[in-house]
């Protein structure tokens, strides 16, 4: 053997605090870089999409519609229009990265590292969450124009949408780390969350629908979400807002710990 | 002196099929140790196990004597992976995948690290091309340097020349023994036994799951080697003389007399002999086994073991 004529240097120890260290921040930015040199489909393409329910809904349909509890009905399904956005584009974004990080090979160069679970979860979420947040905001001054900018409960509002935002972020997640096909990737919002959402009372107010539909509404966790944001923006709901809540913190605790536990275990990541 | 990278009794069982079999195996700190083994022998598996990308069914694989489970930040801190297959970011350039690698590591990289990496592995003009842009061999140079960002203490490299044309096969074996020289620790897995031969320190065969040997390369080939005098006789022959006999020479159709001996070993007496036994020879060939050769016949023991 031949003698190195070097001696082999001695080990590296990994950066410490790796949940906001370097690692997670480079993660983030490659994230948000990766959205943002796309902006006509991450962030534009979504725009116009909502904007043309909004106007085809909103100015068609909102003129034949009177008030729901004393709100003009094009103002009535902002809020339930910017969820849309906002859970349709937080989903979009960690299935389609993860999912497109798994068909070219580059999740590799992701796994090989020294960055914790905690570290890759919280990357993707929060550039998930800034993206959705984006096309919400935008959303908002879209409709602003049309229906002014006054919101209820401002705060309420950020805090509501950010926390929709990364329920459906971290189900992007597992969508993207289950799905082995495009797909698959596309069957989680189509089947499910965009009907979901459709009939989670962005368009109605439940109070408004016959006793059956009115059943299934309350069944559905999205509608809850949409109730939360729509008393955030304009002060109004259908239910209980401590049981809109209770269904955010549920549903989003779930989803997390689902997509953590996921890279925990190295499911479909870590053979 | 800690091993770079020890298994000791790891396995891996995919649902039927026995990927490792049990392997043990240490590689020494600084030097370049060339896995060896046919198609599905668990080369592969052995290094995904090390770097994080699969689970061990059972037993234990260390870097520089820590647990890459229970101690994955550590392994992998030090640790750098070429993989076999060749991946692209396409939304990013040469530098900006280089820079991330490194980030992801908790290493910023400097501007010097940057370019010493570009210039070593001959992608300097291509620094701000994207990555979707370069060649097969381009793609397979940045992998390298990707590897590199954080100056690991151990690289694998999982089949590095696989596809690779010549020119760039030298220059990266050159790489090799630069980086080796400077004190990092080389696993390579490989088909090409020349690279083997050329590059290794040491050689370790798997086959099935299982090691088969490990040893220097020399050690190797004079354990398992032979060499073989072929001479080309003037005048038929009807039997071996005696005194050749006696050194296992084998006639062949009359003329051809063929002698084996120990790798290394003199043909003195073999040709001495011939002389006294007043042959006249009208052509002399030698032939060594090579690490081919031996890599082979291991494997055939190993399939009638």
């Amino acid at each position: 053997m031949n003698a190195p004529r070097e001696p082999p240097r001695s080990p590296a120890e990994p950066e410490p605090g790796s949940l906001l260290g370097v690692g997670m921040r480079t993660l983030l930015e490659r994230e948000l870089r990766r959205f943002l040199r796309i902006p006509g489909q991450t962030i534009f393409s979504p725009l116009i999409t909502t904007s043309l329910y909004f106007v085809v809904f909103g100015l068609s349909v909102g003129t034949q519609v009177r008030a729901v509890d004393g709100v003009p009905y094009m103002r009535f399904i902002v809020p339930g229009l910017i969820a849309l956005g906002v859970v349709s584009n937080a989903l979009l974004n960690t299935s389609s990265s993860l999912f497109s990080m798994k068909i070219q090979g580059i999740i590799v160069d992701i796994l090989v590292t020294p960055l914790s679970y905690g570290a890759l979860l919280s990357a993707f979420l929060i550039a998930s969450v800034v993206r959705a947040l984006m096309v919400g905001i935008l959303m908002w001054i879209v409709a602003g124009l049309f229906t002014g900018f006054g919101l209820a409960h401002p705060l309420y509002t950020l805090l509501s949408l950010t926390g929709v935002a990364l329920t459906f972020a971290a189900m992007g997640l597992i969508v993207g780390v289950w799905a082995d096909k495009f797909e698959q990737v596309n069957f989680v919002p189509a089947f499910v969350i965009t009907p979901l959402t459709f009939l989670g009372g962005v368009f109605y107010s439940v109070h408004t629908l016959p006793h059956v539909l009115a059943a299934i509404t309350w069944a559905n966790p999205v509608f809850y979400l949409v109730d939360l944001v729509r008393w955030a923006m304009l002060g109004i709901h259908d239910a209980p807002v401590a049981a809109d809540l209770g269904a955010l913190l549920i549903l989003g605790g779930v989803s997390v710990g689902v997509a953590w536990a996921m890279l925990r275990a190295g499911y479909k990541l870590r053979g | 002196m800690l091993p770079a990278v020890s298994f000791q009794k790891l396995t891996k069982r995919y649902r039927g099929l026995t990927a490792l079999d049990g392997l043990d195996l240490q590689i020494e700190q600084g030097e370049i140790f060339a896995l060896l083994g046919p198609n599905g022998a668990g080369k592969t598996t052995a290094i995904s196990i090390v770097a994080g990308l699969l689970r061990a069914t059972s037993g234990q694989a260390q870097i520089l004597g820590r647990d890459v489970v229970a101690d994955y930040r550590f392994t992998r801190r030090n640790l750098g992976l070429v993989p076999q297959e060749v991946n692209y970011d396409p939304f990013f350039n040469v530098e900006e995948a280089m820079r991330f690698q490194a980030g992801y590591f908790g290493v910023k990289l400097s501007a010097a690290r940057v370019d010493e990496l570009l210039d070593a592995l001959g992608l300097q003009d291509k620094r701000r091309a994207n990555t979707r842009q370069l060649s097969g061999g381009m793609k397979r140079r940045l992998l390298i340097a990707k590897a590199l960002v954080h100056e690991p203490r151990v690289l694998f490299l999982d089949e590095p020349t696989a596809g690779v044309d010549v020119e760039l096969r030298q220059q990266l074996w050159r790489y090799v023994r630069v980086l080796r020289d400077r004190g990092t620790t080389i696993v390579l897995t490989t088909h090409y036994l020349e690279e083997a031969e050329e590059l290794a320190d040491r050689v370790g065969v798997i086959h099935h799951g299982k090691l088969l040997t490990v040893a220097g390369k020399d050690a190797l080939l004079r354990e398992h080697a032979t060499q073989t005098l072929t001479l080309t006789l003037a005048t038929p022959l009807a039997e071996v003389p005696q005194p050749l006999r006696a050194l296992g020479a084998k006639l062949t159709g009359g003329t051809a007399l063929s002698i084996n001996t120990a790798y290394g070993a003199s043909f003195g007496p073999a040709l001495r002999a011939v002389s006294e036994a007043g042959l006249a020879v009208s052509n002399v060939e030698t032939r060594r086994m090579d690490l081919e050769d031996v890599f082979v016949s291991l494997v055939r023991e190993g399939d009638a073991a």
